[in-house]
């Protein structure tokens, strides 16, 4: 066991609140657990040095960025800043929304949410167990039965340099509800946070998801967003990655309930040394359920992209429709991209397909723009960006894509080819 | 025969696909503001000829020159003979998802306009100018955001073609089975396009399995291509006489003379 997570364990056992019972499950488990290393086949291509280094210097400060405004995207905000979230603006939300700070909830909101918290996230998260023992100020999110939230949530997490938090939300979907999620991690200074995010959505509940993993630098990033879907829940997700010496983000769509719809498109631009470790798991345990996963990566420089992409269809599962696409892009000799779909089919009667490729250019393309006039090294540079922007032109909120897409467009034009 | 002031000049020109030769010495001389209909049966080199000149990769110059108003366009890359003012509309225009058709259509305009030594349009002059494009041959203004050429329908793709070459303002244009798969509408869009761009200063090349087309933009030259050259010209009739006996007749007389 690494010594920061002996620290970790020894900070926990000090915690007693009404998530202890969850805590306490956790500390167990990690205690049993074997510290994970290279030979791990789940930390294969990344390394935690950068956790196993990193030292908490300063305690309960608050960070120094300010949460960003976004042109034309009217959000309800909800900010962890340096993990404490003091939400108190309950009278702005809208019928059929809650938002509750467990900590000070009553017995039986806490009593609910302890039943719910963990229910979805499998315990396989190594830093899943470390934020069950370690989340301070939890937090639950309800829409309730029908309702249509036509304001987006936007939950963001700053950090203060050499701090280290860690974050924790539950949002329940009722039934035919509808609802937009926009999960924002940034910042760049040596810091550490775990942000794990579960969603249960009832039936037919719709849920329009955005996780912007932009954190860079020497911020050490090791999160989740879990997702069960019942029947005829519909979920389309849009998940960012920049990369930092160390940002892992693991994403698990559970399909409980039949005819259950799941989009995710993931795309990554990283440079420099930059890490960016994506492990989705989709599982299909039931039958007519329908997956479309996309997953686009441009790597520069030295840095190292891993992407670990499973469906797995349980033997009940018939009639599955499952979609894994991933396309590459190494913008250098020296970075480095590992990625490994992995199909697990136990149904008979399935309609699935997976493909990893690493892209080349496009030569008609190349040759159409050129005949054009366009310079072969600018045509070049707008197909590669293209392949990226064409995943930001499918995302359901035009506000975020305007926000998102000259940001990508200067990382990168900044990119290390060589 | 003088090149003095043509548009175009080939001569005997060579190429090969796949080391498939397929021109086999092609002549053709165009002068400003001509309109030239190239027509032959299938796998005659046709859509070759357009590829060759626009510099396409994996085709083969074996023999002979391309002289684009002075300018020897073969030994160029494909961006320098767009800028040296050739625009081939495309029979297959290819989709690319990711960039938008505008900032395509920008950035193309702003590379000839570097290339010519003109300032830099803005992005509201252009942005005008796009959507005036757009009006004229009849596509909503909304495709300027889409990816280019991403989900258009054949019709639409032909029209983009179109849109490009207005926004360019080529000194010659190829247009390369641009009325394939066109309804009657689409077909009248497309003539129009190129009726309004017609001037004594630019000139055209169509190349077409039809008659129809020709009814819309009357050609001042049609010429026959078959197995690489050109085997007979003449003018606007000669499309109507091969409407109605087809291209048997030309290839039984294979001596047919060339009468340029």
């Amino acid at each position: 066991m690494s010594e920061w997570l002996k620290q970790a364990i020894a900070h926990a056992e000090g915690v007693n609140d009404w998530f202890a019972p969850t805590r306490s499950a956790a500390v167990q488990a990690l205690s049993a657990a074997k510290w994970p290393t290279r030979k791990t086949e789940a930390w294969k291509y990344t390394s935690l040095r950068p956790v196993e280094r990193f030292k908490v210097k300063t305690d309960s400060i608050s960070a120094t960025t300010l949460v960003e405004n976004i042109d034309g995207f009217d959000c309800i905000d909800l900010i962890f800043n340096n993990g404490q979230c003091d939400f108190d603006n309950k009278a702005i939300l809208p019928a059929g929304l809650s938002i509750e700070l467990l900590a000070n909830a009553d017995k039986s909101t806490q009593a609910h949410a302890l039943a719910k918290f963990s229910s979805i996230k499998p315990n396989r998260h190594v830093f899943g167990l470390v934020n069950d023992a370690l989340a301070s100020n939890l937090v639950y999110i309800k829409v309730a039965d029908g309702a249509d939230i036509s304001t987006p949530i936007r939950l963001t997490s700053l950090l203060a340099e050499h701090s280290q938090v860690h974050t924790r939300v539950f949002v329940e979907i009722g039934k035919q509800a509808k609802v937009a999620i926009f999960e924002h991690y940034q910042g760049n200074v040596e810091s550490l946070n775990t942000g794990f995010v579960e969603y249960d959505l009832a039936e037919e509940a719709r849920l329009e998801h955005y996780r912007f993993a932009l954190q860079t630098g020497k911020a050490v990033s090791l999160g989740g967003s879990h997702f069960k879907l019942a029947e005829g829940a519909d979920l389309n997700s849009t998940v960012v990655g920049f990369g930092s010496d160390l940002s892992r983000l693991d994403v698990d769509i559970i399909h409980a309930g039949e005819r259950a719809f799941a989009k995710m498109n993931a795309f990554y631009l990283l440079n420099g040394k930059e890490l960016f470790d994506l492990h989705a798991t989709v599982e299909h345990t039931v039958a007519n359920g329908t997956t479309e996963e996309n997953v686009r990566i441009i790597a520069a420089d030295h840095a190292k992209a891993v992407f670990n992409g499973r469906i797995h269809i349980h033997r009940d599962a018939q009639k599955t429709l499952a979609e894994l696409n991933n396309r590459n892009l190494l913008m250098s000799n020296n970075a480095e991209i590992n990625t490994k779909p992995e199909l697990e089919i136990y149904a008979d009667d399935v309609r699935c397909a997976h493909g990893a490729t690493v892209a080349e250019i496009d030569k008609q393309a190349m040759y159409f723009l050129q005949s054009r006039g366009i310079p072969s090294e600018q045509a070049q540079v707008m197909l590669n960006f293209g392949f990226i922007n064409e995943l930001i032109d499918e995302m359901p909120n035009q506000a975020l894509a305007e926000w998102l897409r000259p940001q990508m467009r200067a990382r990168f034009a900044q990119m290390k080819v060589n | 025969m003088s090149n003095e002031n043509a548009m175009l000049t080939i001569k005997n020109l060579h190429a090969s696909v796949e080391e498939k030769n397929i021109l086999k010495g092609l002549n053709l001389d165009i002068k400003p503001g001509e309109v030239h209909a190239i027509m032959g049966p299938n796998g005659s080199g046709k859509s070759t000829m357009g590829y060759v000149l626009s510099g396409r990769p994996g085709y083969e110059v074996e023999q002979g020159s391309a002289v684009l108003d002075g300018v020897d366009i073969l030994a160029l890359e494909p961006e320098e003979r767009a800028r040296a003012g050739l625009f081939l509309a495309f029979q297959y225009p290819v989709e690319i998802p990711g960039v938008s058709n505008l900032e395509f259509l920008k950035a193309a305009v702003d590379a000839q306009r570097a290339a010519r030594g003109e300032d830099v349009i803005t992005s509201s002059a252009f942005l005008k100018e796009a959507k005036e494009a757009c009006k004229q041959v009849n596509l909503p203004v909304a495709f300027l955001k889409r990816g280019v050429n991403e989900g258009f329908s054949g019709g639409e793709k032909k029209r983009n073609e179109i849109m490009q070459m207005l926004l360019l303002k080529p000194k010659l244009c190829i247009l390369d089975e641009t009325d394939s798969g066109l309804d009657i509408d689409a077909l009248q869009v497309v003539a129009q396009g190129v009726n309004s761009q017609r001037s004594p200063d630019r000139s055209f090349v169509i190349v077409t399995h039809y008659q129809r087309l020709l009814d819309y933009i009357k050609p001042d030259f049609v010429h026959v291509l078959s197995d690489g050259k050109i085997v007979k010209s003449g003018d606007a009739s000669l499309a109507l006489e091969l409407e109605k006996q087809g291209y048997a007749w030309l290839q039984t007389g294979s001596t047919a003379e060339v009468d340029a």
